[in-house]
Formats: structure tokens, sequence, C-alpha cells
């Protein structure tokens, strides 16, 4: 299949994470292919979160959390000492589930992310950045007229576009997207799943989702998550039509527990 | 298939429904194929009528399953296995309904038949006839039983239907030679064999939503194909 | 029971709690009113003060003047001989022990009172000039109403010699009311009448912006460094538990700390509001550390979530956004801390604060009284007057203290920012 073409942007490798005695993730093998969609199913608590929080080491800011393992990003191990966390976070853009603008103006919201990375040494440049950040996330043509209103008096839905817009500014490689539905509508939920797929051509996408219909509209690989292990990986074609593990059947058909 | 049921219980029972449907309607559709067959054997016009009468409870029954998939798929927009059952049960419903069609052309061809129809032209297609029901029920068994085996071997035994309908297609075209008279009585005949052989051509079409059903790939390979009616 | 006596009985348990709740709060409103009342009543006569008019007669002979009259030698005369030379003849006396009489329906201040206006007049020499002098505080109680006149004569402060001179003075039409500039301006004194809170105001104003400048910074920092950068262990746990633990210590503890550290062993000046304003920082620091770290905890963590996606580091997180989100309710923490510390008095005596300072203090390390010392000071006086300065100053220290809370809910309101 198609699958066996893409290149390996992210590579998880006996992946173990502890949060204090209690171990969360498992031995953990996953390969993310670079410009897809990959979504991760799983009931709540099977550590799906958990690990995408670990591509852009979000983790490190829980104490007692303690990630055991290897993750390569373009074949570089992220988890080295040597590299330095804030560079790894401009590559690895993360959305979460609730829209977490700033409460700061829409134009303040996208220039954060240039400003303290100092991407941008003119004003004629930031405003580049804001527009074409806008413009990727399909939210320009209903902010252009009021970018300095508060992000916060946004609708959810665009909100959460703009919160992808800001993941975008700082031109990242890697899309985290944490469940970024499950606090909209339908019909902004179509908006974001159509930005999704427009951004898969530039951008390698990992997306949380609760919603299997969603993962299966939106992504082209998919993982099945239990208990802290993975269960199946594989084309999301496969996962949905015929999976090969059981439980990976029972749980996207309703049978679960 | 799966151990556990559905943490929907309504889901359950609509799967339920649809597969006692389909059992119901199986059940129907044998019968249908085995009067009408008896009644072509036996030249049994009174049976007629009450043939095509009962082809209407099997349309019926497609209907309603037509219904309740159209509502499964709005309502539980089922995945894996349960897509694959519904999309099986949808197509082997239209296969049976289409047998049940079969059946009824075939008993309507009795009425022109005259009483004494000779013993050597029949037997082939009364051989051509068990042979059917036979593989229809072993259809219906294997859907009951899930069984991926029976429905490749079921699959494979329609080179068989093709080869007895040749058989038995010879048979009505040397009695045609025989004599130019019998015309009528042969067309009705040929009829007849072609239908059942088309009624064995859907059971082949069930084994294979039965394979997919199970195993979620289609049955690979070339059809078995009896050999040409002229060889 | 059936189900409608059920649901009866239902409504009626609401009822009652609902009626309770409200003889609740309405007692509790009695309570400020009444208190709110008395004071405002015993206070409010304190900011008018009462005069009399005496037309003194500016005999430049008595001001002892040798050589030239100047301004300059003006501003150095003597106005006693002249001022009394006046006064006496408002009522003709018999004997010295009258003459001292009518002196006292003054205040002792009246020279000044005199000098004040007469030298900044040289060109009304040889006139008859019409002066308001401050009456005593006797004549203002007087005045006031506020002492019978029907008690025997030697259970009255008034004699009856007394009395008749301001009866007399009330039909001239010589007794005045005037606005108590006197009680905002001067400092402590031993007669009521020109007793003043201008000294106390200026040392409770030096000692909280001592307080202010010692204790917001380091609350500030304190808070956000254990909130947010220092690492969960045993060590900060026991932090935290102590400062929760001193937030709850008697305040005169603090007192007898200053009286032992400060006055004792590092020998700072006595009584003045720089060891006053240290003192009531150590009591304000974990008053403001803890709603200082409660409005930083209360920062949504999708704020921060937010911020460190984008690739800020920890310390752009903290100072971008989180502070500025918790800055509301750490200003309104710290106006509350400070209203608290404004109206502190027990160690506020320990440290000596309770001197009698008549000065009103000019730096930090002048001796000086604060607010809430001054209402202690003058509640033990005895004369009658000082009972209404004491409500008078509880009216200012209360004033203070709303406003101030006000302060704090208005930054609060105006600068929260909305996140969902």
């Amino acid at each position: 299949m198609e699958l066996e073409n893409k290149k390996i942007k992210i590579q998880a490798k006996n992946l173990n994470v502890y949060y204090g005695a209690k171990q969360a993730l498992f031995n953990i093998n996953l390969e993310i292919n670079q410009k897809e969609v990959t979504a991760l199913i799983g009931p709540s608590g099977c550590g799906k979160s958990t690990f995408i929080r670990c591509i852009n080491r979000m983790n490190d800011v829980i104490d007692i959390c303690k990630v055991d393992g290897s993750i390569e990003i373009d074949g570089s191990e992220i988890n080295d000492k040597k590299v330095d966390v804030v560079m790894l976070r401009e590559k690895i853009g993360m959305v979460f589930q609730k829209p977490n603008p700033f409460p700061k103006s829409i134009y303040d919201n996208i220039a954060y992310g240039p400003i303290i990375h100092g991407l941008a040494e003119e004003k004629n440049q930031m405003d580049n950045i804001v527009e074409t950040s806008l413009k990727k996330a399909a939210l320009w043509d209903e902010v252009k007229d009021r970018l300095d209103e508060p992000g916060t008096s946004l609708s959810g839905g665009q909100q959460q576009r703009l919160c992808i817009a800001r993941a975008l500014s700082v031109s990242p490689e890697v899309i985290l997207m944490d469940e970024p539905c499950s606090a909209l509508d339908p019909i902004a939920t179509a908006k974001i799943e159509e930005l999704i797929d427009e951004l898969k051509k530039s951008y390698t996408i990992v997306i949380v989702t609760h919603s299997m219909a969603q993962a299966v509209r939106v992504s082209q690989k998919t993982g099945f998550f239990h208990m802290g292990k993975i269960i199946e990986v594989d084309s999301t074609d496969k996962i949905f039509k015929n999976p090969s593990n059981k439980m990976t059947q029972d749980y996207i058909t309703g049978r679960f527990g | 298939m799966a151990g556990t049921g559905h943490t929907v219980k309504s889901y359950e029972e609509e799967m339920q429904s649809l597969n006692d449907n389909l059992v119901k309607m199986g059940s129907l559709t044998e019968t249908q194929i085995a009067e009408a067959m008896a009644a072509v054997i036996k030249v049994d016009k009174d049976s007629v009528d009450k043939i095509v009468k009962n082809d209407g409870s099997i349309n019926e029954l497609r209907s309603i399953i037509d219904e309740q998939i159209t509502t499964v798929l709005v309502k539980r927009a089922p995945m894996a296995v349960d897509l694959r059952i519904t999309l099986s049960t949808l197509k082997i419903s239209h296969d049976l309904e289409r047998i049940g069609d079969l059946a009824k052309s075939i008993a309507k061809k009795v009425k022109p038949l005259p009483i004494d129809l000779p013993d050597e032209l029949i037997g082939s297609l009364r051989r051509l006839g068990d042979l059917v029901q036979k593989q229809l029920k072993e259809v219906l068994d294997a859907y009951l039983n899930k069984s991926k085996d029976k429905s490749i071997e079921i699959w494979k035994k329609d080179e068989q239907v093709d080869d007895l309908t040749n058989l038995a297609m010879n048979e009505v075209a040397n009695y045609l030679q025989s004599d130019k008279k019998n015309l009528e009585i042969a067309t009705h005949l040929l009829f007849v064999t072609k239908n059942i052989e088309r009624a064995g051509d859907h059971i082949t079409n069930i084994a294979e939503s039965l394979y997919y059903l199970i195993e979620g790939e289609y049955l690979e390979g070339a059809r078995p194909k009896g050999k040409p009616i002229d060889s | 029971m059936t189900k409608e006596e059920r649901l009866k009985k239902r409504y009626n348990s609401e009822k009652r709690f609902k009626f309770y709740g409200i003889l609740s709060v309405s007692l509790a409103m009695i309570f400020v009113l009444v208190l709110i009342q008395n004071i405002v009543s015993k206070g409010s006569s304190a900011f008018s003060r009462t005069t009399i008019e005496v037309d003194i007669i500016y005999n430049a002979n008595l001001l002892e003047i040798e050589g030239p009259i100047t301004k300059e030698a003006l501003n150095n005369a003597e106005f006693y001989d002249l001022s009394v030379e006046s006064i006496l003849k408002i009522f003709p006396s018999q004997n010295a022990k009258e003459e001292r009489q009518v002196l006292r329906l003054f205040s002792p201040d009246f020279e000044y009172e005199v000098k004040r206006v007469l030298s900044k007049k040289p060109n009304k020499i040889n006139d008859i000039v019409p002066i308001r002098l401050t009456a005593s505080d006797d004549v203002d109680q007087l005045n006031k109403g506020n002492f019978p006149r029907d008690l025997p004569e030697d259970r009255r402060r008034v004699s009856n010699f007394q009395l008749n001179i301001y009866d007399n003075l009330v039909e001239q039409d010589k007794i005045g009311k005037k606005f108590n500039d006197y009680f905002f301006t001067k400092g402590d004194s031993r007669d009521p009448e020109l007793a003043g809170i201008g000294g106390s105001l200026m040392g409770s104003f030096f000692t909280i912006v001592i307080c202010l400048i010692l204790s917001f910074p380091i609350a500030i920092m304190a808070s956000i460094y254990l909130e947010e950068f220092a690492p969960k262990n045993k060590i900060t746990d026991f932090i935290e538990i102590n400062i929760n633990n001193l937030a709850a210590v008697p305040s005169i503890v603090y007192g007898l700390l200053g009286l032992g550290i400060l006055l004792s062993v590092m020998e700072f000046p006595r009584s003045t509001p720089l060891v006053a304003g240290i003192t009531l920082s150590l009591m304000t620091l974990p008053r403001i550390i803890i709603p200082c770290r409660a409005s930083l905890k209360a920062v949504p963590p999708s704020i921060r979530e937010a911020a460190l996606s984008v690739g800020a580091s920890k310390f752009q997180t903290v100072f971008h956004h989180v502070v500025p989100l918790a800055m509301p309710g750490t200003l309104s923490g710290t106006i509350i801390g400070l209203a608290q510390a404004l109206g502190e008095t027990a160690p506020l005596i320990l440290i000596g604060m309770v001197a009698f300072v008549v000065d009103i203090p000019g730096t930090p390390v002048d001796p000086s009284a604060s607010l809430p010392v001054q209402v202690f000071l003058w509640s033990e006086q005895a004369e009658r007057g000082f009972v209404e300065k004491t409500s008078a100053t509880i009216m200012m220290l209360l004033g203070f203290l709303i406003v101030m809370n006000f302060i704090a809910v208005y930054l609060r309101q105006k600068f929260e920012k909305k996140w969902n």
C-alpha cells in the first residue's frame, strides 16, 4: 500500500512513561509518517494524550513524570539532554482540547510565538506572519477587520482555529492535536476537519480523538491505545473496516468493557 | 462473532432482529425453491398460485431489511464487523429476493407444461434442482454458523451446478432436436434450467458476501465456471 | 405521610431556612448600623469647634517691642499681654480668681491665634480687630450641649460665673461655630480643643508606605517562586505550612519581635514609623503571600500550556502570562493586607508608638503616633472633648479602610481578564 512509501517523521521506540509509581505507557513503539494525519484512539486514560505530550515534552513540567525510552524526530533523539525544549516546541506545535487563546488581542495571540523566537524584525514582517498564519488556519476572512479585539471574544470554533493559527505562526513541522473538536459544535468541527485536511499537505499531524468517526474522516493511519499499551496500529481503512485485533474491534464497534 | 455484546443494548437488539429477518427470509426462499422445483417435476399446476403468492412475503421481508439497514447506518454508523454484517446482510437479502423471484418464474413455467413430461427429460433437471436446494440450505447453515470453510466449499461447488446445468440443457436440446413440435415445452424447460442456474449464481454471491462478512476480505480468484454448453 | 404532606413539609423547611437567613443578615445589619450611628453621632461634632469673638485692641505698647515696628519684630513679639487685656474686657471681673476664670474660657493657645492674625496686619495698629478665638474644651462642650447645666456647681467643670459670661456672650452673638481645621492639622495635645490627628495621620501614612515597600515585592517574589518554580518537596511543604501558620499568629507577637530585635538588638529609634513599618510588614507578608498564591493558582493551566506549546520558556510563561493574569487578585490581596496593617494597634503599642507626640513627623524616623493608637490613647483620656475626638478618629480610620477596600474591588473588577 501507499503507507510504505511514506517517510517516517516521528519514531517512538520502547517508550515507557511513569507518573510517580504508576506506569502510564508501556513499551510504546510507533511510527508516524510525514505529511499525514495519524489518529490516536482509545478509551479515557489509555495514555494517548500522555503519548502526544511526550512528543513535544510537555510532560517535562510535571515533576513526578518520568519518561524512559526514545522518541526520534527525523532520526534525532528528542529526550536527549542536549535538545533544548524551547527549540523542540518551536518545531512541534500543539492544539489543546479546550480552545485556550491568550486573553490578548487576536493579533497578539499570533504574534507571541514569533516574538519570543525572534522571527520578525520589523512590524510589517510580523503583520505578514500574522496574516499568513490566520490564512492557513482559514480564519483570516473572519477576523481581518478586528485583529485588535480580544481572542476570547471569538466563538468556540474560531478560538480553536486561532489556536491552530498560533501554533502555525512559528512554522512548526509537526502539529499535535489533543481532542481539538471535543468542545465544538458539528459545524465548527467540520471546519477544523476541513482545515486538517488542508494542513496535512504541509505538516505532519498527530490527533488524539474520542470520535471514531472523526478518526476515520481525517486520518490515514490510526493507533489504538488501551491501558497504556499500543494494541494495534494500521492504516485507518484497515482499522475501521477489518481490525486484526479483537480488542480494537470491540472498542470501535462499541462492545468495550 | 464478538464475545461480548454492544454496550448499547438497543444496538445489539437491532443487529439481532436484522439477523432474524435474514434467517426467516432464507428459510422462506428455501421453501419457495423446493416447492417450485417439486411443481416442475410433478407438473403440479395447483401449487403455482400459492408459490406466486408466497413470493410477496419474501419481497416484504426484503423491504423490512432494507429499512432496518438504513436505520442502523444512520443511527449507529457501524464500524468494522458491524459494518461488514450490515453490508453483507443487505447484499444477501437482495440475492435471496432474486432467488425468490427466480422460484416464482420457475413456478409460472409449470402452467403451460403438459402433465406427462417424459422422465428422461427431467432427470438432470431434478438433480440440478436438488443440488441447488442443497447449496442454498448449506449457505444458510454456513451463515448461521459463520463458517468460513463452508462458504468457500459452497462457492467452489457452483462448478457442479454449472456442469449439471449444461447437462440438463443438452438433454432439453436433444429433446428439441428429436421433434420440432417440442419447441414450446423445450423453451419453457430451458428457461427453468437457466433460472435454477441463476439461483445457483446468487447462492455463490451469498457465499462471497458471507466470506467478506467473516474475513473482511473478498474471495480471491476467478469464479468457478462449468464447461461451456456445446462442449 | 402522603406525597402532598411531604411536599408541603419540604417547602416549609425551605421557607424557614430563608427566614432564618434574612433574620441573621438583618441582625448583622442592625449591629453595624448601631455601631456606625453611635460613632457618627458621637464623633461628628468633633469636626466643628466653638469660637468666641473678641475685639482685640491692637495696642502696640503691650508688645514690648524695642525700636521700630517691623514685620520681623512683630513675628518675634509676645502677644500675651495684649490678648489678655482685650479678653478681660469681655466681662467685668472683681478679682484675680475671676480673671483666671475668664481666661479659662479660651484655649491656652489664644495668644498664638491673636498673633497669627495681628502680626500680618501692622497697618491695623491701634485699631480694634475682632478675632474669633477658639473656646476652651469646657465652653465647646457646653455649646455643643454635652454639659448639663442643672447640676450643682461643685460637680460642674464650668462655674456659675463662667456660665453667666457664656450666656452674656450668647446674647451678644459672640459665640460661633467653625470648621475644625485643627483636628486635621494639629498633633496631639493635652487640651482636647487643640488636639488633632495630623501627627498620627502622617505616622500611619509613613508606616503604610514602608510596609508596602517592604512587603509587596517580597511577597510577590516569594509567592511566584513558591507557586511556579519551587520543586514540590518536603522543604517547600514545610515553608507553605509555616506561611499559613504565620498568617494566624497574633499580631502582638510581631510587636514583641519588633521590640526584641529592631529596638533592643538593632537599636532603631523608638516610636518611629520606620520600626512600625518593618514590624507590620513582617505581619503582613504571609497575609499577602496567601492571596497572591491563590490568584496565581487560579490562572488556568490551559494558559500555561498555550504559552509552553508555542515554545515559551518557564520564565516567559510565568512573567508574560501567569503573573499579569494574577495581578488583579494580587493587588487586591495586597491592599487588603495593608488595610489590616493600617488598623493594627497591638504591635505598635509594644514598639513605643503610644508615646505622647505633639510634633507632626516629617520623616519616617521621627517619633510619631498612628491612627489606631491615637484612638487607643484618646479613649483613655478623662476630658469630655476627647470622646468626640476618639469617635471622629475612628470615622477617619474606617473611611480609609473602606476606601482601600473599594480600590481593591475596583482593581479586581477592572483588570480581571475573562477566560473561559
